[in-house]
């Protein structure tokens, strides 16, 4: 891992859009994030909320702007494997269990150190349900098991796109959770939600999307 | 922090698939079924005449694998694409060719595998020469890998299109008709006695040139399709 430097920014966009057939989905955005920053990207549906993400998640290319990631131009391989992206699409194979996808994710993309899938699906609240086909699992238990995925991975900026929907209240009690962690460890995270947000540390930086 | 290796990720990527595969059998089934009723149809419209049947044994064997793997061949990534799991596989810190490379391997495997497997038998009840099976095997052993990265290319192509199942059909017409000939003419040319290795070492040549080329442009297309 780099050094982290803190008057360099982990995340910068510069006057960033996105064309969809030659029409802005949102209008020009500046922002930076620092590590151990938490930004909430707010915005009516079909603001661009999830287009940003993917954007910054590399999924999409930039349409015009910038993006910098540390100070350097945002490419695939300068931040292979820091970012970890979060979608409506939770990434999850139906006919395998939460324990079998998560160890198909550590394989993909290394682990922390000291935790196991076990102790990760406990922690996430899936305790019982580990050898379940996530197909059987209801949509906050899917939530959830994609959400374990926060825990076992290491990534430095996390993209989460609406994490609290489908969640009780412990749940989002735990996202919350693991957001303060993650800031306090040095991390940085995108936030998408409609609902509101209770952050233990204080209120967090906004992201406000035009049309 | 422990980084992903390569064998690691390589390994996960094809259990998984695996896996995958494993728990819907009745998937795998299907193309094996399909083979072996074509083929068990075909003396039954042609009539049990052994040198009629000994003639074309080589060329619906080859024909009917080659078909029975297409049935296959469109959902090599649909699901990954519906659940996400694309998006995350492109995330990862891997290089996505490779993993991909895993993907069409896991599939060449699960679909092409049992139908050489069963491809004896086939060409047994066609009437085809015992000392020509041999190289039967051979040229399926080359081809069907060949056609399985060729159509991966084609399926990451058409990925981002509803119903490409007829537009994948009719592109992959073309790529796969220098494979049937050099496969069919490897047979045809065992069963008259003359050298095989010649059409055999084209498909040989075309293969290597697939395994090296056809990840890299699947990586290419589905980076393409998720970009929009």
């Amino acid at each position: 891992m780099t050094a982290a430097n803190p008057t360099v920014s982990l995340l910068e966009a510069r006057a960033l859009s996105f064309l969809r057939q030659d029409e802005p989905v949102f209008a020009p955005l500046d922002f930076q994030l620092h590590a151990g920053e938490l930004a909430l990207v707010e915005g009516d549906n079909g603001s661009g909320k999830t287009t940003l993400l993917r954007i910054l998640a590399g999924l999409l290319h930039v349409g015009e702007g910038e993006l910098h990631w540390r100070g350097e131009p945002l490419q695939r391989d300068t931040c292979a494997g820091e970012i970890l992206f979060l979608g409506h699409q939770l990434g999850l194979k139906a006919d395998l269990s939460p324990r079998e996808n998560l160890q198909i994710a550590a394989g993909l993309h290394g682990c922390r150190d000291g935790v196991s899938v076990t102790a990760v699906l406990a922690e996430i609240g899936l305790r019982g349900y580990e050898d379940e086909p996530v197909r059987r699992l209801s949509a906050g238990q899917k939530k959830r098991a994609a959400l374990a995925r926060l825990l076992l991975l290491p990534a430095t900026l996390w993209l989460l796109d609406e994490p609290y929907a489908n969640l009780d209240r412990i749940g989002i009690a735990l996202v919350n959770d693991l957001l303060e962690k993650h800031t306090d460890a040095g991390g940085a995270a995108l936030v998408t939600s409609h609902g509101t947000m209770s952050f233990h540390g204080g209120e967090p930086r906004r992201i406000r999307m035009h049309d | 922090m422990n980084r992903a290796g390569l064998l690691a990720a390589c390994t996960a990527m094809l259990r998984r698939d695996l896996t995958l595969a494993w728990r819907r059998r009745g998937d795998i089934a299907m193309p094996v079924l399909y083979a072996l009723i074509v083929t068990m149809l075909f003396p039954f419209a042609l009539g049990p005449e052994d040198t009629l049947l000994q003639r074309i044994a080589g060329g619906v064997v080859l024909v009917t694998v080659l078909l029975a793997m297409l049935l296959a061949l469109d959902a090599m990534f649909s699901s990954d694409i519906e659940d996400g799991s694309l998006e995350q596989l492109v995330m990862a810190p891997q290089p996505l060719a490779l993993m991909l490379g895993m993907k069409i391997l896991a599939h060449w495997i699960t679909t092409a595998l049992p139908l050489i497997v069963i491809a004896p038998l086939m060409a047994a009840m066609l009437h085809l020469p015992g000392a020509v099976i041999p190289v039967l095997l051979l040229a399926l052993l080359l081809a069907t890998p060949l056609l399985s990265l060729l159509g991966a290319v084609l399926v990451a192509l058409t990925a981002g299109t509803r119903r490409s199942g007829m537009l994948l059909a009719l592109m992959l017409l073309p790529l796969c008709v220098p494979a049937v000939i050099f496969a069919a003419g490897a047979v045809a040319a065992a069963q008259q006695g003359l050298p095989w290795l010649a059409p055999i070492s084209w498909l040989a040549a075309a293969l290597v040139l697939a395994v090296v080329l056809a990840p890299l442009a699947c990586a290419a297309a589905l980076r393409i399709a998720l970009d929009a």
